[in-house]
C-alpha cells in the first residue's frame, strides 16, 4: 500500500513537534471552556434537541425560505445573487469589486470564503486584499491556509506569529508576547479598514423573514469592514439560513458555548441592506451571494443531516485524530469530523477517500456536537460509498473478503483458528509478538499480545461450562 | 424466578486472543443467576465489514448472529464495540422481516458490566484483589451503550482494590478496528498520549472493557517498557486476575 | 436556467425525491405555524437570569471579569456629565469625546464634543438603544445619530444604557430586530481575540476598554 497524499501529510503533521503544542495549546483550552460553560448551562441538552429541529425544519423548506430571505433583502435594498459552485461564486464577487472600482478589499474571516477560494480569485484579479481577522492576517502573512474553522492560525505557536509579524509589519511589534502583537496589528489594519473600497463578510445565519444577515466574531472587525467602505459583499452558503432573528439566538446559545465556551460573541451584528437615508455611516450597497456549491445535492442525499453544522468546531477540538495532525493534513477547507464528512461533497471521494476512514468512530465528536449531527453515521455512509464504488484497496477486499466467507461458516472458522493460532504464537517470544509477517501496522510500534495456544470455542467444545482445569 | 437464558457472544478477538475474558464473563453470568450458553454457531459480528462500508458482508454476519442468538432471553458479551454493532444490525436490513428480528436481537444484547449491573443487579461479594487500578473509557461501550458507572460501581465492590482516576478517560485509545493497522501512525500517536496518562496515574493495573483497546493499549505500553498490568475488567470482577495478565506468559 | 432557478430547482428535487426520503411539502402558513412551535417554551432553552430582575441580572452580568467591561451606576441624565468626567479622570484621559450625536449627549458639559470618531481615537460615547439581561449586552441601531464606528474605533467606549431600556433575554430583543436598522449590533463586552495559542488579549480591533453607564431615571 503506498503512502496516500492525506498519511504523507499526517505523517509530516506528526513529525512536527511544534504543531502539537500549538494545536495542544488551542484546543485544550477549547476544551475546558466548552465544558464550563456547558457545564453552566443546564438546559444545554434540551437546546441541542431543539437546535437540531430548528435546522431540520429549515432544510425541509429551504426553497422557500431562500425565496422568502431573498425577497425580504431586496426590500432592504440588498442585491442578492446565486451561484451554483464555488468558481460562479468567486466570479460573482470578483465581478462587483470590479464593477466598484475597487482597488483594496477587507475581509473579515470566512470558512465559506475560504470553500469558494475567494482569496485566490481576488489576488489573481489584481485587487489588494487584506484579511482582518486577526487568525487570518497570519495565514495572509505565512501565505497559508486555515487550519481550524474557529482559530485559522492555530497551528502556528505565538514564537512563530513573532516571527511574521517582526518580519511584516512596519514598524515592528514592541515585544514578541500576544498582547503587543495583537496590538501591532489592530495598528497595522486600522489603516487598512478606513480606505477599504469593498468590505466582504461572511454570515452565521441568514434571517429569513427581515432578510438580515448575521455575523458573530470577538475582534470587531466584521463591523470594521462592512461600515467604512463603499460596498458590502456578504458571501454565505444556503444553508445557513433560519426562520427568523428568535430561532437564530436559540442557535446562537450554542454556537458560541461550543466554540469558544462564551455565552455570546462580543459582537453579534446583523446586517440588513446598505447606508438608509441620513444614517451616520455604512456602505451605499450590499450585495449577498448565495452559494450552493453541493449543498442542494446534499439535501437529496443521505449527507442531509450535515447541512445542520453551523460550523462552531468542537467536533475537531475533541477529535483524537485532529488533535494529533492538525487541520492541514485533511487537505481540505474543512478539517475534523465535519471535514471528514463535507470535504468529499466538495472536493469529491476520490480525491479524500482517506478522510471518512481516518477516524477510529470513537463517537466524541457526535457527543458534542450542539445540533447532533450524527457524525458517525454520515463518516460510516462515505465509507460505504468508497467500498460500493470499488474504491478500497485490493489488499483490503480480499483481506475482508477472506474472513467474512470464514466467518459465514462457524465450523470452517473455528477450524481455521485451531490451526492459526500455534502458527500464530511461533512469533511470540515471551507473551508477547515483537514482529510478525502482515503485521507492521501493528507491530512497528506496539507489541502483540500472543494468542491463546486454543481458543475459546475450542475449549468450550471440550470442557463445557465448567471449563479447562 | 426462572433464570433468565443468556446466549454468551464470546466475540472473534476474545476467542482467539484471550479466552480467559471468555471465561471470566461466563463465571459472572452464572453467579449473576444465568442459565448460560455458548452458540456454537458464532464467529464475529460483522465490525470490520461494517466499519470498513461492506454493507453486505456486514448483513450476512448480522443474519447468523441473529439466527444464533435470537431464541435466547438475552445475548451478553465482554466488548462494548461489538454489542454495539449488533445494536445497530436494525440498519442493515432494508427487508422489513430480518430488520423486526434485528431489532428483537438489538433490545435484548447487552455489554457483560452493564448486564450485571443494570439488568441482574448483581454485585460482587468476597472478591478481593490487593492493588491500584485505573479504568479506560472504552468508546464504544460508553458513548453507544452508556456503560461509565456500572464498571465503576462494580469495580467499588472488590475488596482491597484502589481505583486511581485516570485523565482523559474518557478519550479514544486510537485502536479504532482496523484504522489502527491502516493508519499506524496516526493511532501510535494516539496510543502513546494515552500510555503517558496511563503511566502518570501510577497505578499497577489498567482495566478496560473491551479487549480490541486493551490489546493496543497493552501493546503500546509493553514496547515503551512500563509495568502497567493490562487486564479485562470482567477478568477482576471473576477473581481470575491472580493470574497472567495480558501478555504474560500462562 | 438561472442559477437561482437551477438552485430552487436542485433543492426541490432532493427534497421530493432524496434517497434521505420525501419530505411533505407544505403551504407558508403550516411552515410558519412549524417554526413559531419550534420556539414554544423557551424557558427550557435557555439559561435562567442571573438574578430576578433583569436590570440586576444585567448588573451582575456586567461584573463577570471575562466581559472585560466596568459599570456605573447614575441616577439621572443630569448625573451623567460627572460619571463621565470620572470615568475619564479615572483612566487619564482628556475631557474629550467623540459623541454619536444623540441629542441626549447634547448636555454633557465639561466635555469636548465632537464628530465624527476619527480612527485613533481615545474615547467616544454613545447611547445604546437597549440592553439584554441574559448576556450583559447592549444593542445599537445604526441610524442618523447612532454612527456604528464611534462604537468599533475607539479604545474607550461610553456606553450610556437607560434601565428601563434593558430586556430580559436575547430573544426579547429578537423582536425590535425586525426594525431592520442597516446594522445591528449586539455588544457584549471589549473586543478581544484568543487567535494566538487561545490566548486572551483585549483590545483586539474594537474597543479595548467598554464602560457602561446605566441610567436609572
Ligand atoms: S459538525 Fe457539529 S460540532 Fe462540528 S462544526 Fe458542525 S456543528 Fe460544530
Amino acid at each position: 500500500m503506498g503512502a496516500s497524499a492525506f498519511t504523507q501529510r499526517a505523517h509530516d503533521a506528526l513529525a512536527d513537534p511544534n504543531l502539537k503544542t500549538a494545536i495542544d495549546r488551542t484546543t485544550g483550552t477549547a476544551e475546558t471552556k466548552r465544558a464550563a460553560a456547558v457545564g453552566a448551562f443546564p438546559e444545554f441538552q434540551a437546546a441541542r434537541a431543539r437546535g437540531a429541529a430548528i435546522k431540520d425544519h429549515v432544510i425541509a423548506n429551504l426553497d422557500h425560505y431562500l425565496v422568502e430571505f431573498e425577497r425580504n433583502a431586496q426590500a432592504a435594498g440588498a442585491h442578492v445573487h446565486w451561484a451554483r459552485d464555488k468558481a460562479e461564486a468567486a466570479e460573482i464577487v470578483t465581478r462587483i469589486c470590479k464593477d466598484a472600482d475597487a482597488k483594496l478589499v477587507t475581509r473579515a474571516k470566512s470558512m465559506l470564503g475560504e470553500e469558494i477560494g475567494l482569496p485566490h480569485a481576488l489576488d489573481d484579479a489584481g485587487i489588494e486584499r487584506v484579511e482582518t481577522d486577526l487568525a487570518e492576517h497570519i495565514i495572509q502573512l505565512a501565505h497559508e491556509r486555515p487550519s481550524h474553522i474557529i482559530w485559522p492560525a492555530m497551528h502556528r505557536t505565538r514564537e512563530d506569529v513573532a516571527t511574521l509579524f517582526f518580519k511584516d509589519h512596519h514598524p515592528p511589534p514592541d515585544a514578541d508576547d500576544p498582547a503587543s502583537m495583537v496590538a501591532s496589528a489592530r495598528r497595522i489594519l486600522r489603516e487598512k479598514f478606513m480606505s477599504a473600497d469593498v468590505g466582504i463578510s461572511g454570515a452565521n445565519f441568514l434571517i429569513a423573514d427581515t432578510g438580515a444577515t448575521c455575523t458573530v466574531t470577538n475582534e470587531g472587525n466584521a463591523e470594521l469592514s462592512t461600515t467604512p467602505p463603499r460596498v458590502h459583499i456578504v458571501t454565505a452558503g444556503i444553508e445557513k439560513l433560519v426562520p427568523s432573528t428568535d430561532h437564530a439566538m436559540a442557535l446562537l446559545r450554542l454556537l458560541v458555548r461550543s466554540a469558544t465556551g462564551g455565552e455570546v460573541t462580543q459582537y453579534t451584528t446583523f446586517h440588513s441592506g446598505p447606508k438608509r437615508p441620513g444614517d451616520a455611516d455604512g456602505p451605499e450597497e450590499m450585495h449577498i451571494v448565495l452559494v450552493d456549491n453541493g449543498r442542494s445535492r446534499m439535501v437529496g442525499d443521505e449527507f442531509r443531516q450535515m447541512l445542520r453544522c453551523i460550523r462552531c468546531g468542537a467536533c475537531m477540538n475533541h477529535c483524537v485524530v485532529y488533535r494529533q495532525i492538525g487541520g492541514h493534513a485533511y487537505g481540505g477547507t474543512y478539517p475534523g469530523p465535519m471535514g471528514a464528512v463535507l470535504t468529499p461533497v466538495l472536493d469529491g471521494l476520490a480525491q479524500s477517500r482517506d478522510l471518512p476512514h481516518a477516524c477510529t468512530m470513537n463517537g466524541r465528536c457526535e457527543e458534542v456536537c450542539p445540533v447532533q449531527i450524527p457524525l458517525k453515521t454520515l463518516l460510516k455512509a462515505w465509507r460505504v460509498r468508497s467500498w460500493d464504488s470499488q474504491q478500497e484497496v485490493g489488499p483490503l477486499r480480499m483481506g475482508l473478503g477472506l474472513w467474512g466467507f470464514a466467518a459465514r461458516r462457524p465450523r470452517l472458522y473455528h477450524f481455521g483458528t485451531r490451526l492459526a493460532l500455534p502458527v500464530m504464537r511461533l512469533f511470540g517470544k515471551g507473551g508477547w509478538i515483537r514482529r510478525m509477517p502482515f503485521a507492521g501496522g501493528w507491530t512497528d510500534t506496539r507489541d502483540l499480545p500472543k494468542p491463546a495456544a486454543r481458543s475459546f470455542m475450542s475449549q468450550h467444545a471440550n470442557h463445557g461450562n465448567e471449563g479447562p482445569k | 424466578m426462572t433464570k433468565p437464558r443468556v446466549g454468551l457472544f464470546v466475540t472473534c478477538l476474545v476467542d482467539a486472543m484471550r479466552p480467559q475474558i471468555g471465561w471470566a464473563t461466563l463465571r459472572l453470568l452464572e453467579r449473576a443467576g444465568c442459565n448460560v450458553e455458548v452458540p456454537r454457531a458464532q464467529t464475529c459480528c460483522g465490525q470490520p465489514a461494517g466499519n470498513s462500508g461492506d454493507k453486505r458482508g456486514a448483513e450476512k454476519l448480522a443474519r447468523q448472529v441473529i439466527e444464533a442468538f435470537e431464541g435466547y432471553d438475552y445475548l451478553v458479551g465482554p466488548s462494548g464495540s461489538c454489542v454495539g454493532q449488533i445494536r445497530s444490525y436494525p440498519t442493515l436490513f432494508s427487508d422489513q422481516g430480518w430488520r423486526s428480528r434485528a431489532e428483537g436481537l438489538s433490545r435484548k444484547s447487552f455489554e457483560i458490566l452493564g448486564f450485571l449491573n443494570d439488568v441482574m443487579g448483581w454485585k460482587p461479594e468476597g472478591v478481593r484483589l490487593d492493588a491500584t487500578a485505573t479504568y479506560h473509557d472504552s468508546c464504544s461501550g460508553l458513548r453507544e451503550l452508556g456503560v461509565q458507572e456500572q464498571p465503576r460501581a462494580l469495580l467499588e465492590g472488590v475488596e482491597g482494590l484502589q481505583m486511581r482516576p485516570l485523565d482523559g478517560a474518557n478519550v479514544c485509545c486510537g485502536f479504532g478496528g482496523t484504522f489502527c493497522v491502516k493508519y499506524p501512525e496516526i493511532s501510535t500517536a494516539i496510543v502513546s498520549e494515552k500510555a503517558a496518562n496511563i503511566v502518570d496515574t501510577g497505578a499497577d493495573l489498567l482495566l478496560a472493557g473491551d479487549l480490541g483497546c486493551l490489546m493496543n493499549m497493552a501493546g503500546r505500553l509493553h514496547r515503551e517498557g512500563a509495568a502497567t498490568r493490562c487486564f479485562h475488567t470482567a477478568e477482576v470482577l471473576a477473581g481470575m486476575a491472580d493470574g497472567p495478565a495480558i501478555g504474560e506468559e500462562g | 436556467m438561472s442559477a437561482r432557478d437551477d438552485i430552487l430547482a436542485a433543492v426541490q428535487k432532493g427534497l421530493t425525491q432524496g434517497q434521505g426520503g420525501a419530505v411533505q411539502r407544505r403551504n407558508p402558513d403550516a411552515i410558519r405555524a412549524e417554526a413559531a412551535q419550534l420556539l414554544a417554551n423557551l424557558d427550557e432553552i435557555r439559561p435562567d437570569l442571573a438574578a430576578g430582575d433583569p436590570v440586576d441580572a444585567f448588573v451582575a452580568k456586567c461584573a463577570n471579569p471575562a466581559l472585560g467591561v466596568t459599570l456605573d451606576r447614575v441616577a439621572n441624565w443630569q448625573a451623567l456629565p460627572r460619571a463621565v468626567i470620572a470615568y475619564l479622570d479615572q483612566h487619564d484621559l482628556p475631557h474629550r469625546l467623540s459623541v454619536s450625536g444623540d441629542p441626549r449627549l447634547d448636555a454633557l458639559t465639561g466635555i469636548e464634543a465632537h464628530q465624527p470618531c476619527a480612527p485613533d481615537e481615545a474615547a467616544a460615547i454613545s447611547v445604546a438603544d437597549w440592553g439584554v439581561a441574559e448576556t450583559g449586552s447592549v444593542v445599537i441601531h445604526s441610524a442618523p445619530d447612532q454612527p456604528i464606528l464611534n462604537a468599533m474605533l475607539p479604545r474607550h467606549w461610553l456606553v450610556v444604557v437607560e434601565e428601563k431600556k434593558i430586556l430580559p433575554f436575547l430573544d426579547d430583543y429578537a423582536t425590535y430586530a425586525a426594525s431592520r436598522p442597516r446594522n445591528a449590533v449586539l455588544i457584549t463586552g471589549s473586543s478581544g481575540t484568543t487567535d494566538i495559542e487561545g490566548f486572551f488579549v483585549r483590545g483586539a480591533h474594537g474597543p479595548g476598554f467598554v464602560h457602561v453607564l446605566l441610567v436609572a431615571g
